[in-house]
């Protein structure tokens, strides 16, 4: 697989506030790679640094292997945070302009805006749209000149359950193609429905990536109570039992690792002594799932 | 630089606010010629109608100009530039691929075409004022003088380099317009006042309105008789206290181009540096 994005150490810094932390990332071509984090997580702020609005303050990022550069970007459809366009031209003359500086041909703007059902109002302005229709002005803007890759960031904002998946439904048209599609979310069920990939954010740093399901179906939770939760914490570490584990008082938290069962650790714990007062398996659902990772 | 020529055209001949100014800029310049060549006053040896003959029509309409190119012109790049900002557009250019530098590229495009669009203008204008006020035409006296229009469309771009640059430093039309007029009327005017005299007629506001001054009314409405042999006039304002000393033309200019050089520079800064 060649590497589409590679991104190394990014962190961006307003004041004392890391809006990113050392983000390390690398997206391969055809992946439709989910950036998944709840608001202010770093989401934006990283697909603005890598589609160039904004500056790192340090770390660096390669597109197609090399640094970027202007031309990269014509490679590149994207839709970062809300669309922005001229409020006084049409939606012809603003994706017009867009396809000049792509360098691509006037005539796929119909095109584009056919596949986001916005032919018909091609001669409004864009001030007159309703903020889903913009969207999709957007998302058409981004499609424009049939990119290598799309960067979306939260693009099904605004849009009503039919948008949402006509736009989902498009993403995934263009994955099929063999696009590389990095789209930043918060709605779990867009990230779960369209991507492959996923990294997790949380206040500007990664706490996990992978595949989807992998990260978001695979694992249990299990609550483990006992009044020698210390000990047992310690024991299970040095054990190579867990994936993730956090202590609160008497109560452990785990997510166990594949080659482990939850029979096979309360077995453990007896043949070790320690009396369990409660065990629980928790089938976590993808939102619980979440909301467990970014806690 | 043909691309970002077709792309600055898509967003300013359709922007309305743009279009409106360019038309009052016109028709209230065409007005202030009409007006002033209505009025007709003539005591023997001097009429102010001799101000509208070739070649004294394009100090006059220069200076008529430049008032124009403050008002009009400057604020007509501050609008354009951040409505980049405050549109946001300024993003759309660079995430589909366009640098930073041909952003501002392109804005330079349209400053040299505003320009050319005042100095256009001013020809036609001064053109045919002359031909229906000068007696004895020849091409001598037509092209008498015309320099100035160049010294114009330099004092065009210094004004709307200055704009362009209040604007990428305060990314708001508003405020960006409110201190761009307040420099040139207050905040540059009263600091020169606190500086000695020697350096005051070197600040860019004192120095780009020097390219146009102030026409030496009374020479250019007065009669040949009143003008010396050599050509000069006789009569020397600034001998006389009415007008500020001024700096040499030739310096003028050349200190224009580098104000505009510094503008220029400072604005590409700020758009490298800054984030959009």
């Amino acid at each position: 697989m060649s590497e589409i994005l590679k991104i190394t150490g990014l962190t961006k810094k307003y004041g004392s506030l890391f809006a990113i932390d050392d983000l390390s990332l690398n997206i391969d071509k055809g992946d439709v790679f989910g950036i998944l984090g709840p608001n202010g997580s770093g989401k934006t702020t990283t697909l603005s640094i890598v589609t160039g609005i904004i500056h790192a303050t340090r770390g660096s990022f390669l597109w197609f292997g090399e640094k970027p550069h202007p031309s990269s970007y014509q490679r590149i459809g994207s839709l970062i945070e809300t669309p922005n366009f001229y409020p006084y031209l049409s939606l012809y003359q603003n994706l017009h302009i867009v396809s000049k500086i792509k360098e691509t041909p006037s005539k796929d703007i119909n095109h584009v805006l056919g596949l986001t059902n916005l032919l018909a109002r091609k001669h409004s302005q864009f001030i007159t749209l309703s903020l889903g229709m913009k969207q999709r002005l957007g998302i058409a803007a981004a499609m424009l000149g049939n990119p290598e890759v799309l960067v979306l960031d939260e693009p099904t904002n605004g849009l009503d359950p039919e948008g949402f998946a006509e736009v989902r439904e498009l993403i995934l048209q263009e994955a099929s193609a063999g696009k590389t599609i990095i789209l930043a979310s918060h709605v779990l069920d867009e990230v779960e429905k369209v991507c492959s990939h996923v990294a997790i954010l949380k206040k500007g740093k990664i706490l996990t990536s992978g595949k989807v399901h992998e990260l978001l179906y695979k694992d249990d939770l299990i609550k483990i109570t006992t009044k020698k939760s210390d000990e047992l914490y310690e024991a299970l570490i040095r054990g190579g039992w867990t994936k993730t584990i956090e202590k609160e008082e008497n109560e452990i938290r785990l997510t166990l690792n594949s080659d482990k069962t939850p029979g096979a650790l309360n077995e453990f714990a007896f043949k070790n002594g320690f009396i369990l007062d409660k065990i629980e398996v928790l089938k976590q659902s993808l939102e619980s799932q979440f909301l467990e990772i970014v806690k | 630089m043909k691309k970002l020529l077709q792309i600055e055209l898509i967003k300013t001949l359709n922007n309305s606010t743009f279009k409106i100014i360019l038309i009052l800029h016109f028709l209230l310049f065409l007005l202030l010629v009409y007006v002033s060549t209505r009025i007709d006053l003539s005591v023997p040896g001097f009429s102010t109608q001799k101000m509208f003959m070739f070649p004294n029509v394009w100090p006059l309409f220069t200076w008529y100009a430049s008032w124009f190119n403050l008002l009009f012109l400057g604020i007509i790049i501050i609008i354009l530039t951040g409505n980049e900002f405050s549109f946001k557009t300024s993003r759309l250019m660079i995430t589909n691929g366009l640098s930073r530098n041909e952003f501002l590229l392109g804005k330079g495009i349209l400053i040299l075409l505003i320009s050319a669009w005042g100095l256009i203008l001013i020809f036609l204008a001064g053109s045919v004022t002359g031909f229906i006020f000068t007696e004895d035409f020849s091409l001598i006296i037509f092209f008498e003088n015309t320099y100035i229009l160049l010294v114009y469309f330099v004092q065009a771009i210094a004004y709307m380099c200055l704009a362009l640059l209040f604007s990428t430093i305060f990314k708001n039309n508003a405020l960006s317009i409110m201190i761009y007029l307040l420099y040139f009327i207050m905040i540059e005017p009263i600091f020169r006042l606190f500086l000695p005299k020697l350096v005051r007629p070197y600040f860019p506001v004192k120095v780009i309105s020097g390219l146009t001054p102030v026409p030496e009314f009374l020479s250019l409405a007065s009669d040949k008789t009143f003008i010396s042999t050599n050509g000069q006039s006789q009569l020397d304002f600034e001998s006389m206290g009415i007008l500020p000393e001024a700096i040499p033309l030739h310096t003028s200019l050349i200190l224009s181009v580098l104000y505009i050089s510094l503008f220029v520079i400072a604005s590409w800064y700020i758009v490298k540096k800054k984030d959009l």
